[in-house]
């Protein structure tokens, strides 16, 4: 039977281990308690009630019937809390809407009651009635002359005096965001070329399903300090907008974050129901506990940014890349969350994944009635990468080149400094490129998979390849990009790792203990995590970029060896040596040279605590990436580190029904290095399957702003025979800033495998297919010449 | 509201007495009335398997039961489970594999495996996952739950 | 959802069947429809909830005079583990391999999934092609009152059947198949289960001297109910089983059905899946 506990012998070290995650055990027995399974003494059920509109004016709100109802505190109206401000990316949104709603999820009501059932009941009895707007169902519309305007007029709320002020300016045209990136001459790429092509893609609705939904819980002390139990992905940036929402201190706030049952992205912004659950806390002065149901989960949370992407690229004869155009529509939603800027993660797939010398980038995020777009784990690049990929292999074959040969000529080499001002400290690009394209015996497979296009049999087999570049050392995209480590030692060699770094389920507790433990000398069960409240643990941007790994860890990395000079130091005089000369190893301070053991640190802490001058081993250490931000040109060089992978897809197509079954993965992930195996590969196989489903089951299906499927019945989320073969690679670069020489990889495993499967379609049928997602009717039409391409449309020229 | 009934059935082995609501599910009746927070709300139709627990040597989805239809029952939940051989095997295996992510969906996957089990106790690759098509899981892209379940399985074959 | 004012648990069909005469009440089986429905407000309790699971005879599968008599609390897990429908009734045995998952086949009962006569439903096409009838009680002045019914006219339309409400589902009975039987069901789907059927088909025949005699067909999921496809069966039983019937074949049952666009397909679509698969099903048989 595999064991749990690891014993570290002299010799080998912790890195590269297959270490099992410190909070597993528990999770798997079912003690963990989740935000779900915390109760509050004397806590309020919240309920909220949203628009049954999907564009109208609010006429009036009556809620006295609910008020009436037996066991309810509270049940409030916009008219109740007259102080809100907005949240949102641009502060766009207002939690509770007044005057108009914009979308089927908008906030009108919310109730607190002594039971989920009276909150329910009371919700049930609020008339609300409506003058209905005109829709704009899609970005088109949108842009359209006479489109209805979405935030046609300033929004005002009150400022810190308590005055109304324009927290968002009107938007005239209902774009909400614009992002343009232009490097070289993008026409005098297109005189270079000997290949141009042009197409347009969509990238469709999906949202993160995350098992657990979505919750909060909310309690005010009598001085008016605001205690959250929440699930979010950036605490400390949290607690500050909570109290600019509130007009309070941030001071006086308090995030704990429980267990989180998935984030995958999806907590990075503030959604309404969190100020909601607060203004029920403040006006009852009781805690309250709002959880969304599953149909809630699926109406009311982010989705991934939906694109129409047009994209034009050339190559010359000799097959290198000589420009790339591309304009994008994004369709907002009727708020402005993070996707809206999911633009600085698709140019730099745009300009830097391959050498490009001419670029030109344009997006415009556009207000419409549909669900508003939020981050989600790859945070724009699946969208980039599935339109640049279909490229490379579509001015391969313009050019009759071998599709790998084709991408190797123009892939990124380490040292190099892109033209956007990424620089490739280090880069296995190419190494990902062939160990995939081998280990899948891509090219034999490739050519003899064409041979079949025409043999009658309605299987076919078809396999595709595709890339990624992707941030692996954070994003600098706050003043800082940082994370805080406190570490303590306690008489007994137990350490106690305080971090920022929020564990969402990655493993980022277990890696961050390792990397302490493997400083420090001791077994991981040495090491107890504190990571989930902000009264406690040090400032962290947060959980997202795929940064925690490497900013997380070089922080923690940073106090252990403090520490570790603060024992080796004290112990010198005793040994005889030089701190030095000495070393921390197998829980003993030992000689560097020979691993001769001179004492017990466990004894050796106690010494020193009850020694005549008595001292703790207690240290901390704020790790900052030598990373910058991007000018006003969207120049720079974003991250301390950049990942990179290939990943091979084969496939099979039933020609007579359209199914196509994803048979194997094929991947190869430079990651600087593999610290935990266990946790990379689960990061790896989880994101393979994350992009399984956003390529061929997953579609949120909006149609005139109304979600047509919020339920896992019919938005299809992979399961269990389901899942392809897999076959991973790690290419050790070894990066110089990394912590142990590793890079961020959390979002990776999930970008290309659209891109690879729709090479793998192309491959099996010769058909080509530029709207996602794959679904079987989809595929089917598009086999039979019944389906239409994407098209630009003319309200966008 | 609707009729209160009490209902007595035998839960993780000890019999428990307890009034219920007609229309309340089984799975309200453990986490809300019960306090046994393991089994786990996930989308209350039936279709992610969170929820899942033994009744009378079956699993069924807890959100679809009547909780008045437990009276008379067998009932197990995780909380039972683990406190198993077989339930610390699986809890050990799962744990080693690395098939527990975010952990939300994992006790289902417990309960489930325990079912698998009964019914291939050497289950193969293929049986394992189709036992398991009933549970969603969004973090791990089941092949370590898989693994792991079938180390337990296989005992001899996978013992690393 | 509407609240429920009795809840009452007999232990024999009888007391059950005087349940449901003296007034109206929501018959609750395997529960794992009725529950979501009634969250959902798409089905509203009748004041009195009748748990019928305490009903020991009417679990379980049997041999009949009339071929197989399957108790309409049979769970979709017995049907699957059971050595007569294994033998005899393998179309049956294979859609229930297809049916939802595993936890919710160990509560669903055969008779709910009847009862709830989705266009859908997972064990109606092959029930169809098998020549399954229903058994229905009541309550009669002189005992209990059981009536016959072919399936076919039990299920009237989407989420509606023949049953009156004083009326309880007690059993399934179908003919067992003769010996020379062939028969393939087949539920179109990217999951082997999990899985609302965009379309699902079965077919059932003797095959005897390259003919499929007294051929069966049915269909799910394209007409407000599970069908038999009789103008496509009577094409096939003209003559030998040849690519050129079984084109005859395919075009019949287009005539026959009335697919709908839904989230799960369109029409258009379900038309082809019905012509690709059908044909595929057949050319299977008559390469068997």
């Amino acid at each position: 039977m595999a064991t749990t506990t690891l014993e570290r012998t002299n010799t080998d070290s912790l890195i590269g281990r297959r270490i099992p995650k410190l909070d597993a055990p528990d999770k798997a027995s079912g003690r963990t308690r989740y935000l779900h399974d915390i109760n509050i003494p004397g806590q309020l059920h919240a309920k909220i009630l949203r628009s049954s509109q999907v564009h109208a004016r609010i006429v009036s709100i009556d809620v006295e019937a609910a008020r009436r109802v037996p066991g309810v505190h509270a049940v409030i109206t916009a008219a109740d809390v007259p102080w809100q401000r907005p949240i949102g990316v641009t502060k766009d949104h207002l939690p509770l809407k007044s005057d108009i709603v914009r979308s089927r999820r908008d906030e009108i009501a919310a109730v607190a009651a002594d039971t989920v059932e009276a909150a329910d009941e009371a919700l049930r009895l609020i008339r609300v009635t409506y003058e209905p707007l005109p829709v704009v169902a899609t970005s088109a519309e949108a842009l359209a002359p006479g489109a209805p305007l979405l935030h046609g007029e300033d929004l005002r709320a009150p400022g810190r005096g308590g005055a109304l002020e324009v927290v968002h300016p009107a938007s005239k045209d209902n774009v909400a965001m614009v992002h343009e990136y232009r490097q070289g001459d993008v026409a005098q790429g297109e005189r270079d070329s000997a290949v141009v092509v042009e197409d347009v893609f969509w990238l469709h609705y999906v949202t993160h399903c995350c098992m657990g939904v979505s919750g909060v819980i909310a309690e005010f002390d009598p001085s008016g300090n605001l205690l959250l139990y929440s699930n979010t992905q950036v605490p400390f940036l949290h607690k500050r907008e909570f109290a600019e929402l509130l007009g309070i201190d941030p001071g006086r706030i308090r995030i704990i974050q429980p267990p989180i049952g998935g984030g995958f992205g999806s907590k990075l912004d503030i959604y309404p129901f969190e100020p909601i659950a607060i203004f029920l806390a403040k006006l009852t002065r009781r805690p309250v506990k709002l959880v969304f149901s599953r149909e809630e989960e699926f109406i009311a949370s982010p989705t991934r940014q939906p694109v129409l992407l047009k994209l034009r690229s050339g190559c010359d004869s000799a097959g290198r890349l000589t420009f790339r155009s591309v304009e994008t529509l994004h369709d907002n939603g009727a708020y402005t969350s993070w996707g809206a800027t999911t633009p600085f993660v698709m140019m730099q797939t745009i300009s830097s994944l391959y050498r490009v010398p001419h670029c030109h980038y344009r997006t415009r995020a556009v207000y419409t009635n549909n669900p508003y777009a939020g981050s989600f784990r790859g945070y724009g690049n699946l969208q980039a990468t599935f339109a640049v990929e279909a490229h490379m292999d579509k001015l391969a074959d313009a050019l009759g080149m071998d599709p790998l040969e084709f991408r190797l000529q123009n892939a990124q080499d380490p040292g190099e400094t892109t033209p956007q001002g990424m620089h490739f400290r280090s880069c296995g690009f190419k190494d990902c490129l062939r160990t995939a394209a081998e280990r899948s015996d891509y090219r034999a497979k490739r050519r003899a998979n064409l041979a079949h296009w025409n043999d009658g049999n309605p299987i076919k087999r078809g396999i595709g390849i595709a890339s990624m570049l992707h941030v692996g050392g954070g994003a600098k995209m706050y003043p800082s990009d940082g994370c805080g480590t406190i570490i303590k030692l306690d008489d007994f060699a137990k350490v106690t790792l305080i971090t920022g770094a929020s564990e969402i389920g990655q493993g980022s507790e277990t890696v961050l203990a390792q990397l302490t433990c493997e400083e420090l000398g001791l077994p991981i069960d040495a090491v107890t995590v504190v990571n989930n409240d902000t009264a406690i643990t040090p400032w962290d941007v947060g959980v997202h970029a795929s940064r925690t790994t490497f900013i997380g860890g070089n922080s923690a990395i940073g106090a252990a060896r403090k520490a570790k000079r603060k024992i080796l130091e004290a112990a010198a005089p005793t040994a005889g040596l030089a701190a030095d000369e000495l070393d921390l190893h197998g829980g003993s301070i030992v000689v560097k040279a020979t691993g001769e053991r001179v004492q017990d640190l466990g004894k050796f802490l106690r010494s020193l605590h009850f020694a005549e001058k008595a001292d703790l081993v207690m240290t901390t250490y704020y790790y900052e990436p030598p990373s910058v931000h991007l000018d006003r040109q969207y120049r720079g060089d974003v991250s301390a580190a950049y990942s990179w992978a290939t990943q091979v897809a084969e496939v099979e197509v039933d020609t007579e029904t359209g199914v196509v079954r994803l048979l194997k993965i094929t991947a190869a992930h430079d990651v600087g290095r593999v610290l935990n195996r266990l946790g990379i590969e689960g990061q790896i196989e989880g994101g393979i399957v994350m992009g399984q489903g956003y390529a061929l089951t997953e579609d949120l299906l909006v149609e005139g702003g109304v979600i047509k499927n919020p339920n896992f019945r019919d938005y299809k989320l992979i399961t269990a025979p389901e899942v392809p073969d897999v076959d991973v690679s790690f290419i050790e670069t070894f990066d110089g800033e990394g912590p142990q020489g590793a890079k961020g990889v959390g979002e990776a495993p999930a970008i290309c495998i659209a891109a690879a499967v729709a090479n793998a379609i192309y491959n099996a049928t010769g058909t080509r297919i530029y709207a996602l997602p794959f679904t079987p009717e989809k595929v089917y039409r598009a086999l039979r010449g019944k389906s239409t391409a994407p098209t630009w449309p003319e309200s966008a020229a | 509201m609707s009729a209160m009934l009490e209902i007595e059935f035998r839960l993780n082995g000890v019999v428990q007495r307890t009034a219920v609501a007609a229309d309340m599910s089984a799975l309200e009746m453990l986490r809300d009335v019960l306090g046994l927070t393991g089994t786990k709300y996930g989308c209350g139709e039936g279709e992610c398997g969170a929820c899942t627990i033994t009744v009378d040597g079956r699993t069924v989805n807890s959100c679809l039961m009547f909780a008045v239809d437990c009276n008379g029952r067998e009932v197990q939940t995780i909380e039972g489970l683990s406190a198993t051989p077989l339930g610390e095997r699986l809890n050990h295996s799962l744990v080693a594999h690395g098939a527990v992510q975010c952990g939300f969906c994992t006790p289902g996957f417990m309960m489930q495996a325990q079912q698998v089990l009964a019914e291939h106790p050497h289950a193969s690759r293929e049986e394992i996952q189709r036992g398991l098509e009933g549970n969603l899981c969004r973090c791990t892209g089941y092949r370590k739950i898989i693994d792991a379940v079938e180390a337990v399985a296989h005992p001899t074959a996978s013992a690393e | 959802m509407t609240e429920i004012r009795d809840y009452v648990a007999p232990r024999s069909l009888a007391d059950a069947l005087r349940v449901l005469a003296s007034g109206p009440a929501t018959v609750l089986a395997g529960g794992t429809d009725l529950m979501p429905q009634s969250r959902a407000g798409r089905v509203r309790f009748a004041p009195t909830l009748l748990n019928v699971q305490g009903i020991d005879e009417l679990r379980g599968v049997a041999r009949d005079p009339g071929g197989v008599q399957i108790g309409a609390l049979t769970t979709i897990t017995s049907l699957l583990e059971d050595p007569l429908i294994r033998d005899r009734a393998p179309v049956l045995r294979t859609a229930c391999d297809h049916f939802a998952s595993s936890q919710i086949r160990n509560a669903a009962t055969l008779g709910g999934n009847i009862c709830n006569a989705s266009p859908a439903g997972d064990t109606l096409v092959p029930l169809l092609v098998l020549g399954a009838s229903v058994v229905l009680a009541s309550a009669g002045p002189e005992g209990i009152v059981k009536r016959r019914l072919p399936l076919a006219e039990f299920l009237v339309g989407p989420g509606r059947t023949a049953r009156r409400t004083d009326e309880l589902l007690v059993a399934v009975q179908a003919p067992l198949p003769p010996a020379g039987w062939v028969d393939r069901y087949l539920k179109f789907g990217a999951r082997p289960a999990l899985d609302i059927s965009a379309i699902a088909l079965a077919v059932g025949g003797t095959l005897r001297e390259g003919r499929l005699e007294d051929a069966r067909i049915a269909f799910g999921a394209v007409a407000p109910t599970a069908i038999r496809a009789s103008e496509a069966e009577r094409v096939l039983s003209e003559g030998p089983l040849d690519r050129a019937r079984i084109d005859r074949a395919v075009e019949a049952a287009d005539a026959t059905i009335r697919p709908i666009s839904d989230v799960r397909a369109s029409d258009w679509y379900r038309r082809e899946l019905v012509h690709n698969l059908l044909r595929r099903v057949l050319n299977d048989v008559c390469d068997a």
